[in-house]
């Protein structure tokens, strides 16, 4: 097992490649049975309102109707959630947002379920909105749940800021803001309820995390996870965003499954998706910092308050991760971090790729780049200066044993770019109307969940009487490689060829909970579990292979799909042959693989700890063109360096890469799902603008390689760090174009030309009545419309 | 999606006999790339039944007769974007249609369809009206000739009644002596509807005096027309920058005159300004 590997650090082809280009792959809403009925949802009609009665008569007697549901009839638990269970599958007393649902429909088409929806009677009692999370945070704002609209205070403390801002020569202190975004994965959420034979039901779904949706359906049903199987259709992306949403779905369909015991599909038009679906949290951030003369930081204070919308889903986490990581990969001695999270009557917010990183990374890159100026050097010297080395105590007091390789990505990043020379000619260039600019952005990530929760996961492998293997694990694929990851894992350690393992889509009923595929830790949880589970497979396999050749075991290896004499490289058995002399003599060719993460720790009161086992490193450089005249920016040319630890295959690391910058450039640029009191503006792709192929620039990747220990042959995590720098670079790179800063993203036409967002003054949106369909028409009206 | 019946004439007089004697609320259907969306949303739409017009070979092509250019309404954005006739005569038209979606909404969406939306952000509306553009709408009663700049009254609302089809499209070729061009600002690269446009045309003299101009903003006035206040600053002049930045100057006060000063007049009022500058100097 020493040396090259055959395998691993390959462009291996994508185990999912061949279905999903030749379109056998199935999907949520592919899956049809016989006698299957269309389950809908009526959502609510005002962003926050009492509900005073339902009368669901005239919807129930509506030919072709099955079954209609309010939370009166849901047999178990209503509630659910991750951390805070306070969401509703249907809302019962009150609507606290305007994707929330109120009843089910089940009939026996779209059409018709459709009909019954309109044929519901809901009366409501319009309570008062609250739509800004720091106005949610005063004395006398309309409360959501319980006494306080604060549901999360983390803390980081270390050091004195007192003493800090006394030794500093000045201070910056900054307002930033960040926007809603949607996840716009390609596939709205779909799933498909199956009553099973011997009670409980089956579910097949567009689903991220099964094992939390599973339990939740449990409960819904008031049955045990036993009767409770969730299968993961192919996934046409989630990005963190098929969760909850996904949950609340499987619950409702199981439910209505339940009730007329026939399947039930149910299918979100995008609309009803951007609606309901969660979204990343805006936060408004306020960060003071003290520094030298020299550009030495001497404090930090940092200040978040993130819109958790009406739920707390994921927020608790989210938000974790944003005050471990809130000073950035910088040296300070004195830190004060306080971040909170406020419920609103907007969209609940959760996981999106990034996780709570995004935001600050854009505030503490800006700060960064202000730092720079001050002082009088350059963005990439500033970062050198403060920037973490080896063996560097983090804001938590958490002493990094890995190789910190910050400078070396961030060198790197510069010099791809030719960031040194082009910032300064750009700084000086004369005041064209078209204005080259370059910036610089980079970070440290926590590796997979960290203190944050329990952390492991399964995978088994299952060799084959003729030497194919299955493969199934409990982290998921989402499109995002974790299968060929895992399989390129397995067929590393048992000397076969990729194309020999067959990967099994996640069903909760074969594997173990291993968690939520999050965080980014598919590889390093997934594929750890892959390779315990393959190296107890190989040792059964090698013994096996003694016992027949008389060859000592430390003598034998597996390669190229045989067994092989190490020492003489004589090939003394097809794996094929190998596997079937295993099965006759009766030996297990199965392994379960199971990985535990190394010890963290979080003292929630003191804030302090050893969040995460390991960390990232990445940076990222962007040149853009402002037009200064109009306030379009286009990115013109980008890199990013990330070390990914090990790169288990180079193109799939490479495609996150360039995804994770074209999203983070709609983020700096372009998107923002806006909400004004209550009621959200963009329903659909006409007017959420995502960056098209024509918008994304050449992306020149560099994979930085500085293996760890704490993952599979050394690699760490890729998914989420090549999304959060995109949008700082940027709007430094703006800043270098034209003089002006942007603190509030997107960095659109407005925001650029006038540097503040326009806003309309009109009614619409800040009148309750019939939220609902005001927010249908318009968003049909408004395509094209003339503002 | 609520039940509609559907049509598809083949000839120009069974289509107008459909929409005069039959469903009195239908729509008629070209590329569909508007209709489609708008049937989407059950809220906006309640058309009873759809007139697909797209198997009448009469409503298709480019030609040229004397000194005009003709483009049937079917005619697709790909195909006016592959026009030698457009390219000779009209170049402002193949920008501003090369502009329009992506490509499979150029391959669909038509000419006709683009003008009978009348949406305030229609692409192919200012240059044609720059072009001094008319067409011609036909009806069991009979046919009828508009100029463009008379057609609309306001966002999505014509001067066509119901029961009419538009058949054709006109203008005459540009003079040798013109300089035309289109200026679209538009969110992103592709996929963008404009928030601000602007067609221009500019004929000159040998001394380099001009002797003609045009200047139609997009998504910038209540309805569209030319903007004769700026119009009047170029012609007789040899054009200097500043005249041009003159020019950007008067059309976005003119603009400001029939809009009043809204939400959005602080970006648009000095960003029109360049934009016509701009359109302005792509022509010299
Ligand atoms: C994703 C997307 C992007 C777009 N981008 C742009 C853009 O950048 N710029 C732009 O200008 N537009 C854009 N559009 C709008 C649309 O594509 C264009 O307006 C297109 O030209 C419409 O033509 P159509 O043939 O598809 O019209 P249809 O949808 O078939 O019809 C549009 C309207 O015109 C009527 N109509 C059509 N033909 C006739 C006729 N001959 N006589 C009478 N009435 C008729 C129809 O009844 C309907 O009311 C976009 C649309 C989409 C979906």
């Amino acid at each position: 097992m020493v040396g090259k590997h055959k395998i691993i650090g390959k462009p291996e082809r994508r185990v999912d490649a061949w279905g999903k280009v030749t379109g056998k792959a199935k999907y949520a809403e592919d899956y049809t049975v016989g006698h299957q009925l269309w389950g809908k949802v009526l959502r609510s009609k005002y962003p926050h309102a009492k509900i005073l009665s339902i009368d669901t008569s005239k919807a129930s007697e509506l030919l072709g109707v099955e079954a209609v549901l309010t939370a009166r009839e849901i047999p178990g638990s209503n509630v659910f959630g991750i951390v805070v269970k306070n969401q509703q599958i249907l809302a019962d007393e009150r609507v606290r947002f305007l994707g929330d649902g109120v009843a089910l429909v089940a009939a026996k088409s779209k059409e018709i379920a459709d009909h019954a929806l309109a044929l519901i009677d809901v009366q409501y009692e319009l309570l008062p909105v609250v739509s800004d999370p720091e106005e949610a945070l005063r004395p006398g704002a309309p409360l959501i749940h319980g006494d306080t609209n604060e549901f999360v205070h983390h803390k980081v403390r270390k050091g004195d800021v007192a003493k800090g801002f006394a030794e500093a020569d000045f201070t910056i202190e900054r307002k930033f803001k960040t926007q809603f975004v949607e996840h716009a994965y390609i596939e709205p959420e779909a799933v498909l309820a199956e009553p099973a034979e011997q009670g409980g039901v089956k579910i097949t779904g567009s689903v991220q995390n099964l094992f939390s949706s599973r339990r939740s359906v449990a409960e819904a049903l008031g049955i045990s996870l036993n009767r409770v199987q969730i299968i993961q259709s192919t996934l046409g992306g989630s990005f963190g965003g098929k969760d909850e949403v996904m949950t609340s779905m499987c619950c409702r369909a199981a439910l209505l499954a339940g009730r007329t015991g026939k399947p039930v599909k149910m299918v979100n038009t995008r609309e009803e998706s951007m609606l309901e679906s969660y979204k990343r949290h805006p936060y408004v951030l306020y960060y003071k910092w003290g520094a030298k003369k020299d550009g030495t930081i001497t404090a930090m204070e940092i200040r978040v308050v993130a819109d958790g919308g009406a739920y707390a889903s994921m927020s608790p986490f989210v938000t974790w991760r944003s005050v471990v990581q809130a000073t950035g990969p910088y040296y300070c001695e004195n830190v004060k971090t306080d971040v909170y999270a406020a419920y609103t009557n907007n969209n609940y917010t959760g996981a999106m790729r990034g996780f709570g990183s995004p935001q600050v990374d854009f505030a503490i890159e800006s700060m960064m780049d202000e730092l720079a100026e001050a002082v009088g050097v350059t963005p990439l010297e500033i970062r050198m200066k403060n920037g973490f080395e080896g063996g560097a105590v983090t804001a938590t007091g958490q002493k990094l044993a890995h190789t910190v390789s910050l400078k070396e990505v961030l060198s790197k990043a510069a010099q791809e770019l030719g960031f040194e020379e082009k910032w300064r000619r750009y700084r000086d260039a004369k005041a064209v109307a078209k204005r080259r600019g370059v910036g610089l952005a980079c970070s440290y990530r926590g590796v997979s969940l960290g203190a944050e929760g329990v952390d492991a996961a399964q995978t088994t492998v299952s060799v084959q009487t003729d030497g194919s293997v299955i493969v199934s694990s409990g982290v998921t694929d989402m499109g995002q490689g974790a299968q060929t990851q895992m399989a390129q894992i397995t067929a590393e350690v048992l000397g076969i060829s990729v194309d020999r393992i067959q990967f099994l889509n996640t069903n909760t009923s074969g594997v173990a909970d291993s968690g939520p595929t999050v965080a980014s830790r598919g590889t390093v949880m997934g594929g750890l579990a892959a390779k315990n589970a393959a190296e107890k497979v190989r040792a059964t396999l090698l013994e096996v292979g003694s016992e027949l050749t008389g060859t000592p075991v430390d003598a034998l290896d597996l390669a190229d799909n045989y067994l092989v004499n190490e020492r003489t490289n004589e090939r003394l058995a097809s794996f094929g042959e190998l596997t079937a002399a295993c099965f006759n003599k009766g030996r297990p060719m199965i392994g379960l693989g199971w990985h535990k993460a190394p010890r963290t720790s979080w003292h929630e009161e003191e804030g302090k700890g050893d969040a995460y086992f390991t960390f990232v490193y990445g940076a990222n450089a962007a040149e853009v063109e402002v037009d200064t005249e109009t306030g379009r920016v286009n990115v013109i040319d980008f890199v990013s360096v990330h070390d990914v630890g090990k790169a288990i295959n180079r193109a799939m690391v490479t495609g996150q890469m360039c995804g994770g910058v074209a999203m983070g450039l709609g983020y700096g640029l372009l998107e923002e799902f806006e909400i004004e009191a209550g009621i959200p503006k963009q329903l659909n792709f006409d007017e959420y603008l995502i960056p098209t192929s024509m918008d994304v620039p050449r992306i020149k990747t560099v994979i930085v390689e500085n293996e760890d220990p704490a993952g599979p042959f050394g690699a760490k995590s890729v998914g989420e760090p090549t999304n959060e720098l995109a949008a700082p670079a940027i709007v430094n790179a703006i800043y270098n174009a034209t003089g002006k800063r942007v603190y509030e993203i997107p960095a659109n036409l407005e925001r650029v030309f006038l540097g503040h967002k326009l806003t309309r003054h009109d009614k619409r949106g800040s009148e309750q009545k019939n939220a609902f369909d005001a927010v249908m028409v318009e968003s049909c009206k408004v395509r094209g419309g003339s503002e | 999606m609520r039940p509609f019946e559907y049509y598809s004439p083949r000839t120009l007089s069974e289509a107008c006999n459909l929409l005069a004697e039959g469903e009195p609320d239908s729509k008629i259907l070209a590329g569909g790339t508007d209709v489609l969306v708008e049937m989407r949303k059950s809220s906006a739409w309640s058309s009873k039944a759809i007139v697909d017009i797209t198997r009448i070979p009469s409503l298709r092509g480019i030609g040229e007769s004397g000194d005009w250019i003709i483009i049937k309404p079917l005619t697709t954005h790909t195909e006016v974007l592959h026009s030698d006739l457009v390219r000779t005569h009209a170049p402002l038209l193949q920008t501003a249609v090369s502009t329009i979606g992506s490509p499979q909404i150029r391959n669909r969406g038509t000419v006709g369809g683009n003008i009978m939306n009348a949406a305030a952000c229609a692409d192919t509306v200012p240059p044609l009206i720059a072009l001094d553009a008319e067409i011609m709408l036909k009806s069991t009663s009979g046919e009828r000739v508009i100029a463009l700049s008379e057609f609309f009254v306001k966002p999505y609302v014509t001067v066509a009644r119901r029961d009419e089809i538009l058949v054709e499209v006109r203008f005459p070729k540009l003079p040798a002596n013109a300089r035309s061009s289109f200026v679209k600002l538009g969110r992103r690269n592709a996929l963008s509807i404009a928030r601000l446009s602007v067609a221009a045309v500019v004929c000159k003299d040998e001394a380099g005096v001009v002797t003609d101009a045009r200047i139609v903003p997009g998504a910038a006035f209540p309805r569209w027309q030319r903007v004769p206040e700026a119009e009047k600053l170029l012609i007789g002049q040899k054009p200097s920058k500043e005249l041009l930045v003159e020019g950007g100057k008067k059309v976005s006060e003119v603009m400001i005159s029939f809009t009043g000063r809204r939400w959005s007049t602080e970006y648009k009022e000095p960003v029109i300004a360049v934009l016509v500058r701009r359109a302005l100097e792509a022509c010299e």
